[in-house]
């Protein structure tokens, strides 16, 4: 008998209908997988089970007995345990005080808060992922979004009204490391063993074929495939999340780098950086890797014109390094940032204004702004990478992860940049919009865009870069060029237990 | 319910109207008194307008009303010497614009929180005001004819009289709504209030708008005291203090009829007139003005609470 059984789950917004007669078995001792395209309706599911948002109409039976699925307390006495794509940690709160947030604190004498023993809990649950470099008594805002989501992870072990039962995941590999990813699936298996449920969200077809032993496809508001994941493909699974068939991998080039230079840094350092040395062309894609945290970040801010360099030398479009944002962006340097809610969305503002905003001053004449001429760029972009939306003048907030994704996209792509600068483009996007955003990024090569692409997807960066930047702690540990490599070569390189064959 | 969200705010002012129409059946609504409700919040609403181009950053300006008083003050001081009322006023504008720009450069600049900011200007103005006047009321003949008979015109439509102080107000109004709304300048203002990181990245020159925000908001603040000023044909340094609470009061009950809770010009013309009619309704009804206060504080935290249903879920 199913754990947790749930049928004829309803919900629309606004009318237009998200989730239409859905049914979900969830066994205990199972991982079931659930996919979807960006949209799909996987989170508004999630948040349904988790009694954060209503449904219009739902059956749930825990145990075969009758389950109301109302408040998060009433979930959470059910033994539920929720990691949301888009739930955020409490930044001015350490990092114990995250994990303990909506648990009972150990206490001593039944009043004040054990500090002691709830930093020690903290970091055992934070250890089971193998997390060491986390100091559970540092302030939880100061970490970016892969240990924010550990944070979350550990949170999902700690205490609860009642014994967990089962624990929903929605789309955590995306903010990981490789090493955590496989500590992560670790932990999943080990609480599948002692018997809990496992209710697990992923675009990563490799990860749900190798964890999970069942699979759910929706599509269009309804379960398009429920089988177990020996029975199905990948290529099946593909179908029956598009409705199409894709042709998985990376589009050619469309030409070759032309002989402008649109990059060049000469023994350039600044800040953590140092010794950065490279030319890139017009047309030219650079993949920049590196371990957790090896100065990716701050090579792209660099060149957005954030920070000084403290020696060498920097041309950018012909000029020197932009000296803040504003002016990268008017010189038609655009960039996507690693973290799309703390750093690229404006949530309660609509589609449209995320969009146009770096693009108001060529939208607009003499600094009045043009509506239409607005809403039509807007269009155009959101069209061009499938966006799915019900209108224009929606909140972002209201979008699916993914579809927010595409529109820090759409903006950095509205116009043809001179210099792209990517980080994490791809981040919680679907397989079928994955090869439009290749196809788009191509396109915009084809055309003499240069770009740079900071990225943990080493499939991707094989996939699109011509060459590939090492970065060890801030330093240009080599540069490489794609051809020929592959994800565990590259890997070995990024680790530095092999030296670099130099790009021609 | 998300209608009941959106339109509490209206309905309740509806009611309010509805309220005092039933129970002050021959004064409350004729042409005269709503003319004088909208000649007395005139300064109040230019105030309030004015506020609203920094909360659409998010920010808030707690000196206002302490500028009020100041640029009256400073008119005032420039007729006795002898300026000609243009001069005297371009001047005090001129002190408002600076003082705003001041707070900017505190916010945007040195990065102070600007509530702490404000409140630390708010004092400072305050302070200049009295030093300038010697803590005096400047009235009398000091003041120009020209200046103080300003309140007093009016624009003849038929048998209706606007008062200029209405003008005024309907004219900042007008020129606010076009900036926010109307302007890659709004917009992005707008695009600061609804994640300044993410704006700064987006190539918005953040510091630079948030100053020149401050800057205008500084300058309404100034026009209204001058306002205030050619009504009382005085001026003394605490003649503007009631504004700043009262106008942040109607930014947030304007809020209040936002979805995405964004400041919005004409919302917060919807608040300035709820506050209005609540005080000329309940003076005429004779009610005690602590009375009134309470209830104004109870309708703003009735509108903000009603706002918040249901918010998050859905
Ligand atoms: N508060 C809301 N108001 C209106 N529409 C909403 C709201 N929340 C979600 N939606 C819509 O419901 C649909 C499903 O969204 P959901 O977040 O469940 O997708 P998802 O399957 O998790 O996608 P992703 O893979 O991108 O995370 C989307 O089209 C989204 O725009
Ligand atoms: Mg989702």
């Amino acid at each position: 008998m199913a754990l947790l059984s749930i049928r004829e789950l309803h919900k629309s917004y606004g009318g237009a209908p998200v989730l239409s007669g859905v049914s979900l078995d969830l066994r205990a001792g199972e991982v079931h997988a659930l996919m979807g395209e960006n949209g799909a309706g996987k989170s508004t599911l999630i948040r349904i089970l988790a009694g954060v948002t209503v449904a219009d109409r739902v059956e749930a039976r825990l145990d075969g007995a009758s389950l109301g699925l109302g408040t998060p307390a009433e979930a959470d006495r059910a033994g539920f345990r929720f990691v949301h794509q888009e739930l955020n940690i409490v930044p001015a709160l350490s990092v114990a005080e995250n994990i303990f947030l909506g648990h009972p604190m150990p206490r001593r004498f039944g009043a004040a808060v054990d500090w002691k023993r709830l930093n020690a809990r903290a970091a055992e649950a934070l250890a089971r992922f193998g997390v060491r470099h986390i100091d559970p008594r540092a302030k939880a805002g100061r970490l970016g979004v892969g240990d924010r989501m550990l944070i979350r992870l550990a949170s999902m072990l700690v205490g609860g009204a009642s014994p967990a039962r089962l624990f929903v995941l929605d789309e955590p590999t995306a903010a990981l490391t490789h090493a955590e990813s496989d500590r992560l699936f670790r932990v999943i298996d080990e609480l599948a063993r002692g018997g809990a449920a496992i209710l697990y969200v992923s675009h990563r077809i490799d990860e749900v074929m190798a964890l999970a032993s069942r699979v759910t496809v929706l599509r269009d508001g309804k379960v398009a495939l429920s089988a177990p994941t020996a029975e199905t493909s990948r290529a099946a699974l593909i179908r029956a999340m598009t409705g199409r068939e894709i042709a998985e991998g990376h589009p050619p080039r469309l030409a070759t780098p032309r002989p402008s230079v649109v990059c060049r840094l000469e023994d350039l350092s600044s800040g953590r950086l140092s010794g950065l040395r490279f030319d890139l062309r017009a047309g030219e894609v650079l993949g920049v890797v590196g371990l957790d945290n090896a100065g990716q970040s701050d090579l792209l801010r660099l060149l957005l014109g954030e920070g000084a360099p403290a020696g060498g030398r920097a041309e950018v479009a012909g000029r020197s390094l932009p000296r803040s944002p504003a002016e990268a962006w008017r010189r038609g340097i655009a960039y996507v940032p690693r973290e799309r809610r703390k750093e690229g969305l404006m949530s309660g503002r609509t589609i449209t204004a995320n969009t146009v905003l770096p693009h108001l001053s060529r939208l607009s004449r003499h600094g009045l702004a043009r509506p239409r001429r607005e809403a039509a760029e807007a269009r155009r972009v959101a069209e061009r990478l499938r966006l799915r939306f019900q209108h224009l003048s929606q909140p972002v907030r209201t979008l699916s992860g993914g579809n927010q994704q595409k529109v820090v996209l759409g903006r950095a792509t509205l116009a043809t940049p001179r210099l792209l600068l990517l980080e994490e483009p791809t981040r919680g996007v679907d397989v079928g919009a994955r090869q439009d955003i290749y196809a788009a990024l191509r396109g915009l090569a084809a055309e003499g865009c240069a770009i740079v692409l900071a990225s943990t997807d080493l499939p991707e960066v094989l996939g699109l870069a011509d060459r590939i930047l090492i970065l060890r702690d801030g330093r240009q540990a080599a540069i490489v060029g794609a051809a020929g490599l592959d994800p565990s070569s590259l890997l070995a390189l990024i680790y530095g237990d092999e030296e670099p064959v130099p790009a021609s | 319910m998300t209608l009941l969200r959106r339109y509490a705010t209206l309905i309740g002012f509806a009611a309010i109207l509805l309220f005092f129409a039933i129970s002050l059946p021959d004064t409350f609504l004729t042409s005269q008194n709503l003319i004088n409700i909208s000649q007395q919040v005139s300064m109040l609403a230019v105030v309030a307008f004015a506020m609203t181009v920094v909360m659409a950053m998010g920010d808030f300006d707690l000196s206002v009303g302490s500028m009020a008083s100041l640029s009256g003050v400073v008119a005032a001081t420039l007729f006795v010497a002898g300026w000609s009322v243009p001069a005297g006023i371009a001047a005090a504008l001129a002190v408002g614009l600076l003082g705003g720009l001041f707070n900017g450069l505190l916010v945007a600049g040195l990065g102070i929180l600007p509530f702490v900011a404000t409140l630390g200007t708010l004092t400072m103005f305050s302070g200049i005001a009295f030093t300038i006047s010697d803590g005096r009321t400047i009235f009398g003949r000091d003041i120009p004819e020209g200046f103080g008979t300003f309140a007093r015109d009016a624009l003849e439509l038929g048998s209706l009289r606007i008062p200029s102080l209405t003008l005024v107000a309907l004219a900042v109004l007008a020129v606010v709504w076009f900036v926010l709304e109307h302007t890659s300048y709004g917009r992005r203002l707008y695009a600061i209030g609804g994640n300044m990181e993410a704006a700064r990245l987006a190539g918005v020159n953040v510091r630079r708008l948030r100053a020149s925000a401050f800057a205008i908001t500084g300058l309404g603040a100034a026009g209204a005291g001058l306002m205030v000023a050619s009504r009382v044909a005085s001026a003394n340094p605490t003649q503007g203090a009631g504004l700043m609470l009262d106008a942040i009061a109607a930014v947030f009950l304007g809020m209040t009829m936002s979805e995405e809770a964004e400041p919005r010009v004409l919302a917060t013309l919807v608040g300035v007139l709820i506050l209005a009619v609540l005080d000329n309704g309940l003076t005429q009804l004779a009610v005690d003005s602590y009375v009134r206060e309470i209830l104004v504080g109870g309708i703003i935290l009735a509108a903000v609470a009603s706002a918040r249903i249901g918010l998050g879920r859905g």
